[in-house]
């Protein structure tokens, strides 16, 4: 390990979206064509796509380190990277605790501790005020769609699905496979709760609904028949920092009772996108991180910064 | 047809290994990160020389142990296949055979799997797996293919066929139960990939596949005739069943050696013989070495669209080779009947 990091190359979004959390984006010198937030990030050097990048480029960088995303890369690129001598470290989280643990180390890897304390003292006491908020309320059964047909949800032992926990939710169905293809027959008799979808546009996901309501089989579902559907920034498939938005997101969604009460409001960053003032909200002297979220949203004159998310997903 | 002679071997291998050479340094010169053609030559000049200790370190890292490598690999798979595809069109007396056909290349996609399965947390146990995998399936299609104690060709390939459909279904079930990573790998795997090589000893490798290769060009006369038929080629004094075995488990090994190190990478051991056999004739002699050099262009060729035309992203190359080798392959066909 080098002693001083000086240049990083990152070969997942979420590894880049972590660099730009902890401030040290300066020294991230390749991502992938993947890496679309925060915007500024699409005008660094490219390595290819996270999948296949080119172990030639990456060496050209001359990395320091290159961080690597068990969720999104494949072992066999993090081993031909290792055999050319190039200092790599991966990150594998499976829960929301583990996502702020690997935040912590790759903080500490890249040489910015203090940062990295930072940031993590700070998501976890937004994680601490959710919980208190949505305390003893019930667990929403929820059916978190991946993909509607066929049916792909998500298992149990995933780190979505431990985010799903600590919005108020659970997974209706339990699976142990990463990426379960769910029967729909199944999914009637167990009647969950709520449908998630994850998205970077909510339009899209309102045109998928309609088209199921008109489906046998899903137009029996109560969910459905309720418009009881939640749609979270597809930030929440990605275990970086924003996955802490994307859980508060989906809280608000879940236990819309629990967010009624207009003087606590914490403002999430979907918030701000959707705010008429941006002026007024950053009175409220929101965080740093948040802050620096919002620049992000507002250079891109509001729009929704990940248009090739749904490439992204599973 | 003209007929074959040593000058003429030797004037078409030497054209085609030339080509080859142009090729390799073509496909040194391309990739992500561009290099000039004077950083090259002084390169290569210093590595002919023996001096490549005073290259320059990210080009030394670039030329010499990512991109060549890789076309060294390349022409050994290419070679290894087509020369197998060549085998398995006579030994099958099918214009349709290619080296997977006898489900060599499911067995070891299902070796691969179980590696996986098994000893998840590293790919250092794949291609041995992958290889085991390829061996149990030359055995067990050999035994279910033969008829009244030797290998029948129509008994051959149906049994073939049908041991590559049921593997593609466990393939497919066990897929399944893979997690996503894993199961990101075995798609890379399943179509052929060289992107990230993974270490093999190459001279062992080379001295592998040019046995098999050569047990199968000792038997070249005897597929010339054993091509106007079974009957016929033994009335003519060839000792048929010995011919058919060289040629079965020379060609299976060739397939599993290649496919282990690289995955299945298709349509080269298709294509590439019928492209020899439209340019220089049908004469096993002559079809079996040049099948050899135009596989290892074909695949060097394919691997450098693959690593160049959506650079710095890379495609498998097994995406390449059907797309740029079926359009050329028409061409000659069409050619020919004119």
């Amino acid at each position: 390990m080098p002693v001083e990091v000086r240049r990083i190359v990152s070969l997942a979004p979420n590894m880049t979206e972590t660099v730009y959390a902890l401030g040290a984006q300066d020294r991230l010198v390749g991502v992938t064509t993947y890496c679309d937030y925060p915007p500024e990030a699409t005008v660094k050097e490219k390595v290819g796509g996270p999948l296949n990048p080119s172990l030639e480029q990456i060496v050209a960088l001359r990395p320091d380190i290159v961080l690597v995303a068990k969720t999104a890369n494949r072992r066999e690129t993090l081993e031909a990277l290792e055999r050319l001598g190039v200092s790599v470290y991966a990150t594998n989280p499976k829960s929301v605790e583990e996502v702020l643990d690997s935040t912590l180390r790759v903080a500490d890897v890249i040489g910015v501790r203090e940062q990295g304390d930072r940031l993590v003292a700070l998501l976890r006491a937004r994680l601490a005020a959710l919980k208190q908020r949505i305390a003893g309320r019930p667990l929403r059964r929820v059916l978190f769609v991946v993909w509607h047909d066929p049916l792909i949800s998500v298992g149990s032992n995933t780190f979505l699905a431990d985010a799903l926990h600590w919005a108020g939710g659970e997974v209706a169905i339990e699976s142990g496979r990463e990426w379960p293809q769910l029967n729909l027959e199944e999914v009637l008799r167990v009647q969950p709760d709520f449908l998630v979808f994850a998205s970077a546009h909510a339009a899209p996901v309102k045109d998928t609904v309609n088209d199921l309501r008109a489906r046998p089989g899903w137009r029996n579902l109560e969910a459905i028949r309720q418009n009881r559907v939640a749609v979270v920034s597809d930030a929440v498939n990605r275990p970086g920092p924003r996955l802490i938005d994307a859980i508060e997101e989906l809280a608000r969604q879940l236990h819309p009772a629990a967010f009624a009460q207009k003087s606590e409001t914490r403002y999430s960053i979907l918030d701000i996108r959707r705010a008429n003032s941006p002026a007024d909200l950053l009175s409220d002297a929101i965080s740093e991180y948040r802050i620096s979220s919002f620049e992000f949203r507002r250079a891109v004159g509001g729009q929704a910064p990940s248009q090739r998310g749904e490439a992204c997903n599973p | 047809m003209q007929p074959l002679t040593p000058r003429r071997l030797a004037w078409i291998c030497g054209g085609l290994a030339a080509l080859l050479l142009v090729v390799v340094v073509v496909s040194l010169k391309l990739g992500a990160v561009p290099i000039s053609v004077t950083d090259l030559v002084v390169n290569l000049g210093r590595v002919a020389i023996g001096r490549s200790d005073s290259l320059p370190s990210d080009q030394r890292l670039i030329v010499f142990e990512i991109r060549l490598p890789r076309i060294l690999l390349g022409i050994l798979v290419g070679a290894a296949l087509s020369v197998a595809g060549a085998g398995f069109q006579a030994l099958l007396r099918n214009p349709l055979a290619d080296p997977y056909v006898l489900g060599v290349s499911s067995g070891a996609a299902l070796g691969a799997i179980f590696s996986l399965l098994v000893a998840g947390q590293t790919t250092a146990a794949m291609p041995f797996a992958a290889f085991a995998g390829a061996a149990l399936t030359i055995g067990a299609v050999y035994l279910l293919g033969r008829r009244g104690g030797y290998l029948d060709s129509y008994t051959l390939l149906l049994a073939g066929i049908v041991t590559a459909s049921f593997l593609s279904a466990v393939i497919m079930f066990l897929m399944t139960t893979l997690s996503g990573r894993d199961l990101r790998g075995m798609a890379f795997w399943l179509m052929g990939d060289l992107s990230s090589p993974i270490p093999v000893d190459l001279k062992w490798l080379f001295l592998v596949l040019a046995l098999s290769a050569g047990a199968i060009y000792t038997t070249a006369a005897d597929l010339n005739l054993l091509l106007t038929g079974e009957q016929e080629a033994m009335h003519l004094g060839v000792d048929v069943p010995r011919v058919k075995l060289v040629v079965y488990v020379s060609a299976s090994l060739l397939t599993g050696v290649a496919v282990s190190v690289s995955g299945a990478i298709g349509y080269v051991g298709l294509l590439v013989p019928h492209v020899m056999r439209l340019l220089f004739g049908t004469d096993y002699r002559l079809l079996i070495p040049t099948a050899a050099i135009g596989g290892a262009i074909a695949i060097v060729v394919a691997d450098t669209l693959a690593r160049t035309i959506v650079a710095p992203t890379e495609l498998p190359v097994g995406a390449m080779t059907a797309m740029a080798g079926a359009p050329v392959f028409i061409y000659l066909l069409r050619r020919r009947m004119q």
